[in-house]
């Protein structure tokens, strides 16, 4: 934080002056990593989207026609049309269940600490393997979940979830659901824990009802932490690639190709290096124009909370 | 052709046996005139190519330096490779790759070598054809499967089917998968990877169409042609199958990893290929198949010609080691250590001697080439073998959907786009 301070200014300037030096030099190994990792790969995207690039062979400029191309590009559509479809569900999926489950955790009581393991465990599991794990539950002949609704009368004869866009898009969401809400619960968690006792304390010695204090208290309170995993959540499903590759190849008839499947299709299936990384540009202005719309909207920006 | 992860798993633990060994003789190998070969192999072709290195290795001269890469990401391994100037000096690569890797002008022109060898003629002609690149030879036959007919004789005698009697017909297919339902439980009549596994299915489905003189490219692969009464018949058998509860369910949704579901000893009837003879007789000595040509939809039976050609990295400086130890593989030597371990013979002149003594279901593999096709063109992960690619979607939709017309319309127009996308 800066002091600021209008009485003397120009010892002060000098001082500030030296400490921003020092500033920058305390940021420089982080933006020297961030550099590297983050704005060169962009910017070699960038100028590889500009060429027709095959994986093998001569890039060739083409300037804008990358660009051009994706505006008609059908498929790019239909995968950004699923990829919000999926995005919009799974988000409400996982707030639904990690709230209850964060407010559940958050007071003390007996064994509260093994039920925060327990919610948790999941997310340790890279998802991959779940993908995997789930892969095998949901399969028909071998599987956990059709035969077992099949003995439970649930079902006339087995089910192939994989087989039916429905069915395998609720075994996804699910899957997702259980897979990622203990994180989205750890995050919500660590706001509700913020929130001081002597508020909820004086709100309810002030009369207001168990609902009252949760909507003019704990939700105006929670919005920095609502907003940070809203946008892990919302930026998480919008990159959502593996599910998909390993449980359903793309869904029956490829109704389940998301955009980050698109773009490896494009580049690693057609060797279209050029245009995947064209559409990879695209995909990372609208999750910048998606983040800054979100932290907008919960006005995160504010100094008052 | 396929590779299911348990049979990974044996892969990987190959690998780093063939990794020690190698080192072991490129340890021993300080003699300073023969030369090291450095060579990649795509994993899921079976035993036959490594034990022909090992052959080589211990009585030549020269020696082969073995890598093998997972099939999946051969192609992006080898471009990477290539840009890094580490390429290997030879290659096993499917052969539906030979002709966009020649086109992109990073294979060894091996034209006036293969002419004169004596026995050129006599070489697996849909490798050469594929391996042929604008009137030029680029890749050679290394390693031959076919598409075949296998039914379960066990099956066959429990349903009261006579288990000597190959099927000719789909009409017959069909009548007996119903009977081998009929027997209960989980023992189903026929099997096919109906997931988007495009790869499995032209290997196993378009020979019902090419049997009756259709084909789903033009023969300049510049136009599909995927909408045939031929083709529309092919569904409607398969269609019918799934109908009658002769296939199981989990067939909608494989992607491959089941493609030998046949070996699990409950599936009556499957097309599957050469390589898994080898697999059956070796490793589920259990099961008594009987093997026969795919019938076309009118009878006349067809076979896909899959499996490897062999080609040279551009510029290497060892190509006559390479032509060496690539005549030591068409030796008779060579072919009877591939055809042991499950690879058909590439030479058609001696492929008699050189099954004699071998299993003989392996000479039905043998038959299936004279009648078998590959499709040729240059954009066969797009248009065929992508999970997500026109085809892959065709069978799964034009099979277990509502909508025929509405899968060939659409994959045809799709397959139509890609091609001329690509020209």
């Amino acid at each position: 934080m800066m002091m600021s301070g209008i009485a003397s200014p120009s010892p002060r300037r000098r001082k500030r002056k030296r400490s921003g030096w020092r500033g920058v030099l305390y940021i420089a190994p982080a933006m020297a990593l961030v550099t590297v990792f983050f704005v060169l790969p962009v910017l070699f995207t960038v100028w590889m989207s500009l060429h027709k690039w095959p994986l093998l062979g001569k890039p060739a400029w083409i300037g804008l026609g990358n660009y051009v191309r994706m505006v008609s590009d059908a498929r790019f559509m239909t995968a950004l049309g699923f990829t919000a479809y999926y995005t919009i569900i799974v988000t409400i999926a996982i707030f639904a269940v990690a709230f209850p489950l964060a407010i559940f955790v958050e007071k003390q009581r007996p064994l509260v600490s093994a039920y925060r393991t327990i919610i948790f465990l999941p997310v340790v599991v890279g998802l991959a393997s779940a993908s995997l794990l789930w892969v095998w539950l949901a399969n028909v002949d071998s599987g956990l979940i059709a035969p077992l609704m099949q003995r439970l009368g649930l079902t006339n004869g087995r089910i192939n979830l994989l087989a039916d866009f429905d069915t395998a898009f609720l075994t996804i969401i699910v899957m997702v659901v259980w897979k990622i809400a203990g994180f989205t619960m750890i995050i919500l968690l660590t706001g509700l824990q913020a929130i001081p006792a002597e508020l909820t304390e004086a709100a309810r010695i002030d009369g207001a009802r168990r609902w009252q204090r949760f909507r003019y208290l704990t939700l105006p309170l929670m919005r920095r932490t609502m907003a940070l995993a809203l946008i892990l959540s919302v930026t998480g499903s919008i990159l959502a690639f593996d599910q998909f590759y390993i449980m359903t190849s793309g869904g029956p008839q490829n109704r389940m190709i998301s955009v980050v499947y698109y773009i490896f299709n494009q580049s690693f299936v057609s060797f279209n290096l050029g245009y995947g990384a064209a559409l990879s540009i695209a995909l990372l202005a609208i999750l910048v124009a998606i983040s800054i719309f979100q932290l907008w909207l919960l006005k995160v920006g504010d100094e008052r909370p | 052709m396929q590779s299911g992860s348990r049979q990974e798993e044996e892969w990987k633990v190959l690998k780093r046996l063939l990794a020690a060994t190698t080192l072991a003789y490129g340890l021993g190998l300080s003699v300073a005139s023969a030369e090291t070969i450095s060579m990649w192999v795509r994993s899921g072709i079976g035993e036959s190519f490594k034990e022909v290195v090992k052959a080589y290795n211990a009585a030549g001269e020269d020696k082969v330096e073995l890598t093998e890469v997972p099939f999946s990401e051969l192609v992006q391994k080898y471009a990477t490779a290539i840009a890094g100037g580490q390429a290997p000096d030879a290659l096993s690569l499917d052969l539906i790759y030979t002709p966009a890797f020649a086109a992109a002008g990073q294979l060894e022109d091996l034209s006036d070598w293969a002419k004169s060898l004596s026995y050129f003629n006599s070489l697996s002609p849909s490798h050469v054809r594929l391996g042929t690149y604008e009137d030029k030879i680029y890749g050679l036959p290394l390693s031959v499967e076919t598409s075949i007919f296998a039914w379960n004789k066990d099956l066959y005698r429990k349903a009261g089917l006579d288990p000597e009697k190959a099927p000719k017909t789909w009409e017959e297919i069909a009548a007996n998968a119903e009977k081998i339902r009929a027997l209960g439980g989980d023992t189903y009549g026929f099997y096919f990877s109906g997931g988007g596994c495009g790869g499995c299915m032209i290997f196993t489905f378009t020979p019902l169409v090419w049997g009756a003189g259709a084909d789903i490219l033009s023969a300049d692969s510049k136009t599909a042609t995927l909408d045939t009464p031929q083709m529309r018949k092919a569904v409607d058998i398969y269609r019918d199958l799934v109908a009658k509860d002769t296939v199981p369910a989990g067939s909608a949704s494989d992607n491959g990893v089941n493609f030998l579901s046949f070996t699990n000893g409950k599936i009556g009837q499957q097309s599957i290929g050469a390589f898994a003879i080898g697999t059956l007789v070796t490793q589920h000595p259990e099961i008594d198949f009987g093997v026969t040509l795919i019938p076309g939809v009118d009878g006349k039976p067809s076979s896909f010609a899959g499996g490897d050609n062999f080609v040279v990295t551009k510029g290497t400086p060892k190509l006559e080691a390479v032509k060496k130890f690539l005549e030591f593989t068409y030796s008779m030597e060579g072919q009877k250590i591939m055809a042991k371990y499950g690879s058909l013979p590439t030479r058609g002149d001696i492929a008699d001697q050189v099954l004699d003594g071998l299993d003989p279901r392996l000479k039905v593999g043998i038959e299936a080439i004279a009648v078998a096709k590959t499709p040729y063109t240059l954009q066969f992960n797009d248009l065929i073998n992508s999970s997500n690619g026109p085809w892959a979607t065709f069978i799964n939709a034009a099979i277990y959907g509502d909508d025929v017309d509405g899968a060939f319309s659409n994959a045809q127009a799709e397959m139509q786009s890609i091609i001329d996308a690509g020209q």
